[in-house]
C-alpha cells in the first residue's frame, strides 16, 4: 500500500445530462508530489475534486487513492486524505474549537492536543473560541487547512484555496502549503491563478471545459509559454512598425502597436525607435508568458493535450 | 505559525488508518449540534413553561371550553386538562414541534454548505443518515415526554387530582385515570414519531429548511380535514393523522383498543417508508453542492 500512488485517476468521466463535465481525464499523483490542477471557472477541476472525496460518482473509469477505491473500501478511501472543496464550511453558531471537536469525533476522535496543534498551524489559537459565523474568508480558509490536518493526512486536497483572500492571504496561504508540502505531504491543489501553481506545484494538470489541455511538469509548462507581449504607444506607430526588423510587431486592433519577444529583443526594438527620432508615449506588460499559455490552453478550441516528460507521475486525456 | 514539520505530529507520519467513528460518535455530534442551537433549547424550554400557563389561564375562566373534548370537565378534574391539551396539541402542534429539527437537520447541511465538511471525514453516509434520524426522533420523544410531563403535573398540582368523567360518562378513578391520561399521551409518540421520518424525508429532498419545517404541518392539517370527510373509511386509518385519536378507545365506557393497534401499523409504515426513501436519496445524491 506503500509504494500506491497517492492518486490513481484514470479515464474518469462524470456528465449531467448532456453536459460533460469531466471527459476521460486521468490524473496520477505519487507520494510527496505537490501537483496542481488548473483551469478557468466550469473547467470541471471541482467536479474531479468532489469524485476523489466520493462526493459524487463518477459515470465511467477508476479512482484509486493509495491504492483504495471507493467501491471495495467505502469511507476507508479517505484514510490519509483530507481537504477542503470550494471554500471550507463550518457549522457558523459553533466556534472554531466545537466545530473541530465535531469534525474529529467523525474521525474517529483526535489525540488530546492535536486540535490546539492544529489551530496554531494555520494561526487561529486566540481565535478559537469565537463563533465562526464572525470569521472572515481567510480565517475560514485557515480553520478547513486546520481541519483538514486534523486527519493526520498523507494526501491533502485543497481546491482553489487562495481563493477570496486578499494579497496578505494569499501569500500566507502558499507559505503554509509550502510548509506543508515541505514536511513531505502530498498536496493536490486545484487553482486559476497560474501563478500559485507555479510557485507550488511540481507537476500540473491543465484542464479545459472537463478535458486535459496539458500536463507535465512546470519546467515543461514554462518552456511551452509564448513570448511576453508589451503593449506600445508611440508619436509615429506607422514608421515605429516600419523599424521592426526582425522583431515580431504588428498594430494592436485598439490603437498603438504590439511588440512579442524576448525582454532583450523588447529592449532593442524600443531602442531602435527612440533612436529614430519617435517618442515613446506608453509602453506596458499586457501578457506575462506563463499568463499567455493559460489563456491559450483554456480558451483554444478543444484538441489533443499538450504533455511534458513526467517523472513522478503520469497524467492524460 | 509554528512550522508544519513540528506540528503534523506523529500522526503524520503514520499508515493512514484511522479508526472508524461509531454510530454512537455520530450520533453525539449531531446532539451536539442540535443542543447548541437556540432554536431546539428554546423548543423544549417551551414544553415546560407553556403548559403551567395555559392550565391558569384556562382554569381562571369562568366557563369551560365544552366544545372541546374534555373541555367541560377542566374545572372538575386535574386529569381532564391534559386530554384537551393533547387534542389541541395533535391538530398541529406536534407535527411542528418535531418539524422544526428534523425538517431542518438535513436541509440546514445544505442551508450552511456542510455536507461537504461532514461528508469528507470517515463517517459513511450510512452513519450521517442514522445518527440524523435518530437525534431527531429522540428530540420529538423528549419534546413529548417533557410536554406531557408539565401538562400533567400542572394540572394536577392547579386543578387537583380528582376522579375524571370519561367518554361514556364513567366515573374514573384518580390513580386509574393517571395512569390512562399518561397511556394517552404516550400514544401520540407513535404518530409523532412518523411525523418526525416524513419530516426527514421532506428535509432531505427538498434540501430546503423552510419547506421541511412547513411541509409537515401543512400536510397534517390537510390529512385532518380529509380524516373528517365522509365517504374515506378505508383510507382514514392510513392517515398519519389519525393515530393521533386512537387513545380515545382507553376513555370509553368499555375500553377499546382496535384504534391503537391500527394506529401503530400506520404509523409504523409512514417511519418506515419515510426513512427508507430518505436514506435511498442520501446514499445515492451526488453532494455537488453544499
Amino acid at each position: 500500500m506503500t509504494d500506491s500512488l497517492a492518486v490513481d485517476a484514470v479515464d474518469v468521466t462524470k456528465r449531467y445530462g448532456d453536459l460533460v463535465a469531466v471527459d476521460a481525464i486521468t490524473v496520477r499523483v505519487a507520494q510527496g508530489e505537490v501537483y496542481g490542477v488548473l483551469g478557468p471557472n466550469g473547467a470541471g477541476k471541482t467536479t474531479f475534486l468532489r469524485m476523489l472525496f466520493g462526493l459524487i460518482a463518477p459515470d465511467a473509469g477508476s479512482i484509486r487513492l493509495f491504492g483504495r477505491s471507493w467501491k471495495d473500501a467505502g469511507p476507508r478511501t479517505l484514510d490519509g486524505v483530507a481537504g477542503f472543496i470550494e471554500s471550507p464550511k463550518f457549522y457558523p453558531y459553533l466556534s472554531a474549537r466545537r466545530n473541530l471537536v465535531g469534525l474529529s469525533v467523525l474521525d474517529g476522535g483526535a489525540p488530546a492536543g492535536r486540535i490546539d496543534e492544529v489551530l496554531e498551524i494555520v494561526d487561529l489559537s486566540d481565535r478559537a473560541d469565537d463563533k465562526v459565523g464572525g470569521y472572515s474568508f481567510g480565517m475560514r480558509q485557515r480553520l478547513g487547512v486546520a481541519a483538514s490536518l486534523l486527519r493526520d493526512p498523507r494526501l491533502l486536497v485543497l481546491d482553489e484555496p487562495g481563493n477570496g483572500l486578499d494579497p496578505a492571504g494569499m501569500r500566507d496561504m502558499r507559505a503554509l502549503i509550502a510548509r506543508l508540502a515541505g514536511s513531505g505531504l502530498t498536496v493536490l491543489l486545484s487553482s486559476h491563478d497560474m501563478v500559485e501553481v507555479e510557485e507550488i506545484c511540481d507537476n500540473v494538470t491543465v484542464m479545459r471545459a472537463g478535458r486535459v489541455a496539458f500536463h507535465g511538469g512546470i519546467a515543461d509548462l514554462r518552456a511551452q509559454a509564448p513570448e511576453q507581449g508589451h503593449r506600445l504607444a508611440t508619436s509615429d506607430d506607422p514608421r515605429a512598425l516600419s523599424l521592426s526588423g526582425g522583431t515580431r510587431v504588428q498594430e494592436h486592433p485598439d490603437g498603438g502597436l504590439m511588440v512579442h519577444g524576448s525582454q532583450a529583443e523588447v529592449d532593442r526594438y524600443v531602442a531602435a525607435v527612440v533612436g529614430a527620432g519617435i517618442s515613446l508615449r506608453a509602453l506596458r506588460l499586457t501578457e506575462a508568458p506563463l499568463e499567455a499559455l493559460f489563456f491559450m490552453l483554456t480558451e483554444a478550441d478543444a484538441g489533443p493535450p499538450a504533455t511534458g516528460p513526467r517523472p513522478t507521475a503520469e497524467v492524460g486525456a | 505559525m509554528s512550522t508544519a514539520t513540528e506540528t503534523l505530529g506523529p500522526g503524520a507520519a503514520a499508515a493512514g488508518i484511522r479508526p472508524l467513528p461509531t454510530l454512537l460518535d455520530a450520533v453525539g455530534w449531531e446532539v451536539r449540534k442540535l443542543s447548541a442551537q437556540i432554536r431546539a433549547r428554546a423548543v423544549l424550554l417551551l414544553m415546560v413553561i407553556a403548559p403551567p400557563l395555559i392550565v391558569v389561564i384556562v382554569n381562571g375562566q369562568g366557563r369551560p371550553p365544552k366544545d372541546t373534548l374534555f373541555g367541560r370537565y377542566v374545572h372538575d378534574s386535574g386529569y381532564a386538562m391534559p386530554l384537551l391539551i393533547l387534542g389541541f396539541a395533535s391538530q398541529w402542534v406536534l407535527p411542528m414541534l418535531t418539524a422544526i429539527v428534523a425538517g431542518d437537520i438535513f436541509a440546514a447541511e445544505d442551508h450552511h454548505g456542510t455536507w461537504k465538511t461532514l461528508l469528507t471525514r470517515s463517517a459513511s453516509r450510512g452513519q450521517v443518515f442514522w445518527a440524523k434520524a435518530i437525534t431527531s426522533i429522540a428530540f420529538a420523544i423528549v419534546a413529548v415526554v417533557l410536554l406531557a410531563a408539565s401538562t400533567i403535573g400542572s394540572s394536577v398540582l392547579i386543578v387537583g387530582h380528582q376522579q375524571l368523567t370519561g367518554l361514556g360518562g364513567q366515573l374514573i378513578p384518580s390513580g386509574t385515570a393517571a395512569w390512562l391520561v399518561g397511556l394517552s399521551w404516550a400514544t401520540a409518540l407513535a404518530p409523532m414519531i412518523g411525523f418526525t421520518c416524513l419530516a426527514l424525508l421532506l428535509s432531505i429532498w427538498t434540501r430546503n429548511p423552510a419547506f421541511g419545517i412547513a411541509a409537515p404541518v401543512v400536510i397534517g392539517l390537510t390529512m385532518q380535514l380529509v380524516g373528517t370527510l365522509g365517504g374515506i373509511e378505508a383510507l382514514r386509518p392510513l392517515l398519519l393523522t389519525t393515530p393521533f385519536e386512537s387513545w380515545h378507545g382507553l376513555l370509553a365506557q368499555e375500553r377499546f383498543y382496535g384504534p391503537l393497534t391500527s394506529g401503530l401499523v400506520a404509523s409504523a409504515v409512514w417511519s418506515i417508508g419515510c426513512l427508507a426513501a430518505g436514506y435511498l436519496i442520501m446514499r445515492r445524491r451526488d453532494f455537488t453542492g453544499g
